[in-house]
């Protein structure tokens, strides 16, 4: 039996790297994790009380965390559902023969080059209650005025449009790749056939892009769930109340400022369950259903 | 060949001298929360110090905000990646004594041989840091707050600029005026809002916790809601409604507002002042005065904020012997002053007290002596008025800036309070069940 003949040690010699960095930076902290999640531990690590179930009972039936959780799936639909639509719809415009239309396939890139946290301490800075821009502005259009750092609805829609915003360029760079790989003699065809451009769209092309937006609800649900972390800490820090304290930020409160690591460990076991049945429903759906090949 | 084993030689006669110096020299990582235009300041200070003895080095290191730097290093403890020294918020108090992570600081001079005189450190922040009549961190940056006012803003609204407001009422008074007169729109932001929560609380000599305010001991449960809280939230709640106070973010927020004129009052850290007076430059005239209370209440004092210093007990006797070469140049008179006039926190020795009075400094910017005549001139006989020492501060802290954010939206004073301190009840409990 041998796998790879004529090369014993080689293969696993390349592969050694890799999977010892994902061991040791991975693997072990996420078992650990596990092995803490059955833990009370006392806030600066020196007693543990062996508790079994509890934190995680006890996360069940918190009120908190639930409304964390209905926060948190909200938010990523919101995220994912206009996110993508927005970049399809940008990436279709800036992909039509247009002039400039190189100047705007990487102009709309841009926001991606921009870290989270960055654009956080923009978009925190455009909306501050007393002299954000863009709450005068607001509140001259329309006469409302938004204090973000007391309305939780607010708050939420802030980091909501923000999240979109950063990840737009990446999501459109994606569908513009996408687009351009879509023979146009299947359109066209499809055209003289007598479709309208719209109804081109909805039978040729769009289909013709699931790989591409089977990929990208992926990508943007791993985003969604973890990366908007930088972004929560500058601009709400969970707040107001605990209206952006999504799942991913309440464990760090949990963990390092409310200093209940036990709990925070059985809060990221959940957190990896959710996430991990996401994906591979995404994957097995995608699989199954998106056209890979012509 | 020979060129070669003669590179190899030298390499290596250098990199043993350089061993040799390096060992020598004692380089002490302190961890910091000073932002915005104190971290300069911190820098000089520190800077000054290294210039003395090669040998005996500081690295200062930003580790975010008070709250983060607390978080890391708790955690950074157990796996022993510590620095030996850091600057913890009063927040923090508690939790680090109870941490079991550090030397008290009153104990770090006998570890040395050596005597140090406690006495020279002002007052209110010896009482605040001490447990059992020792001091448990070493005195450094410590503050209060104090109301900010844009002396311009009053006479444009035709108030006085020498009668600031003195209780609430007068600060909603003199918000209506001033939104009459067109000067401004909101009137008054809190920076720490949960801050002032404290404050006010010990400015009335009303407990947070009890055990004399979890001084002589642990505190079990929260003494409040009281009839004392629903006037102050009904009173916030009224101001909110009207346009006056503004709940405008935590921490440092609102100073942008205030600098920038949208505001015309702010309670925030003296710390401050001189990131403020730098800001505004001639745009305004920047006064302060007294925290605003309530008359019909008993005096109180202003409680410490700011930070002070810990030593990890892993520290080294080497690295012991740098950080307290240090605490003694903090405790200079000169370098005490200069820290006092760029930042605003308080002096913290009488000697540098004493040299400010000489030099006629408090003539010269009064801003700078308010906030320390506000706690200098009020109780100092109870926990009430020194300030709670709290476990689950950090926590705790979250509750009341969801119950001031309520409040600020109209729920009703003790539907707000009850929510925090059932939490917040809670965590004691909890924290009681560990600390023991």
């Amino acid at each position: 039996m041998n796998r790879f003949p004529g090369h014993n040690i080689l293969p696993y010699a390349l592969i050694f790297p890799t999977v010892a960095v994902i061991a040791v930076f991975l693997i072990v902290p996420f078992v650990q994790a596990i092995y803490m999640s059955f833990f009370r531990i006392s806030p600066f690590g020196r007693v543990r009380v062996y508790t079994g179930l509890r934190n995680f009972e006890e996360l069940l039936r918190s009120p908190e965390y639930l409304q964390s959780f209905l926060n948190t799936m909200l938010f990523c639909a919101i995220v994912i559902g206009f996110g993508l639509g927005i970049a399809l719809f940008i990436a279709v415009l800036a992909t039509q023969k247009i002039r400039g239309a190189a100047f705007y396939q990487v102009a709309f890139i841009w926001t991606y080059a921009m870290s989270p946290a960055i654009a956080g301490v923009i978009w925190a800075l455009m909306f501050d209650p007393s002299v954000g821009i863009f709450t005068a502005l607001l509140e001259t259009i329309t006469g409302f005025r938004l204090n973000f750092t007391t309305d939780a609805v607010g708050a939420f829609l802030l980091v909501t449009i923000a999240s979109i915003w950063i990840m737009l360029g990446y999501n459109i760079c994606f569908y513009i790749a996408g687009l351009q790989n879509v023979p146009n003699e299947l359109k066209e065809a499809a055209l003289v056939d007598g479709a309208g451009p719209w109804k081109a769209f909805w039978i040729i092309t769009f289909p013709m892009l699931s790989p591409t937006t089977a990929f990208l609800i992926f990508v943007n649900t791993l985003y969604a769930f973890f990366m908007v972390f930088g972004m929560l800490d500058v601009v709400t820090q969970g707040g107001p109340g605990q209206a952006t304290e999504f799942l991913v930020y309440k464990i760090y409160r949990d963990g390092f400022a409310r200093l209940r690591e036990g709990q925070a460990a059985a809060q990221s076991v959940f957190l990896f369950i959710m996430v991990a049945s996401i994906a591979g429903f995404q994957i097995w759906t995608s699989t199954k259903r998106a056209v890979y090949s012509r | 060949m020979r060129s070669l084993r003669h590179v190899l030689i030298t390499l290596l006669v250098t990199m043993l001298a350089l061993g040799t110096f390096a060992s020598a020299q004692q380089v002490v990582d302190f961890w910091h929360g000073m932002t915005g235009s104190r971290v300069a300041v911190l820098e000089q200070v520190v800077g000054g110090f290294n210039e003395i003895d090669p040998n005996m080095q500081i690295n200062p290191v930003l580790m975010g905000t008070y709250e983060e730097g607390l978080a890391r290093f708790l955690g950074a403890y157990p796996v022993g990646q510590e620095p030996p020294l850091i600057q913890i918020y009063e927040v923090g108090t508690q939790a680090m004594h109870d941490s079991g992570m550090i030397i008290p600081a009153y104990q770090i001079p006998e570890r040395l041989g050596e005597e140090w005189d406690f006495g020279q450190y002002v007052g209110p922040i010896v009482r605040y840091y001490s447990r059992d009549g020792n001091l448990w961190s070493w005195p450094f940056a410590s503050s209060t707050s104090m109301l900010y006012y844009n002396a311009d803003h009053f006479r444009a609204a035709g108030l006085d600029p020498n009668k600031p407001p003195t209780t609430w009422d007068e600060v909603h008074e003199y918000g209506l005026a001033l939104q009459a007169a067109g000067v401004v729109r909101d009137v008054i932001g809190f920076g720490w809002p949960d801050w002032q929560f404290e404050q006010q609380l010990a400015l009335h000599d009303q407990p947070y916790v009890d055990n004399d305010n979890g001084r002589a001991d642990h505190g079990t449960q929260v003494m409040w809601p009281t009839e004392f809280t629903d006037t102050l939230f009904a009173k916030w709640s009224a101001m909110a409604a009207d346009g006056v106070w503004l709940y405008a973010g935590t921490e440092y927020s609102p100073n942008s507002g205030f600098t920038s004129g949208t505001l015309t009052m702010m309670l925030q850290s003296t710390s401050s002042l001189d990131g403020i007076m730098r800001t505004v430059g001639d745009d305004f005239e920047v006064r302060t005065a007294f925290i605003p209370r309530f008359n019909e209440y008993p005096r109180g004092n202003s409680i410490i904020g700011g930070n002070s210093l810990y030593v990890s007990d892993k520290a080294s006797d080497a690295e012991l012997r740098v950080i307290f070469e240090f605490f003694k140049y903090l405790a200079r008179p000169e370098v005490d002053v200069f820290w006092h006039k760029n930042t605003g926190y308080f002096p913290a020795t009488n000697a540098a007290l004493k040299q400010l009075m000489d030099e006629g400094w408090f003539q010269e910017s009064p801003n700078h002596l308010t906030a320390f005549l506000q706690i200098l001139s009020g109780r100092t006989d109870n926990g009430n008025v020194v300030g709670s020492r709290i476990g689950p501060f950090v926590d705790a802290r979250d509750h009341i800036r969801v119950a001031m954010e309520d409040a600020s939206r109209g729920v009703a004073p003790r539907d707000a309070l009850n929510r925090a301190a059932e939490r917040i009840n809670v965590l004691l409990q909890e924290w009681l069940e560990f600390a023991q």
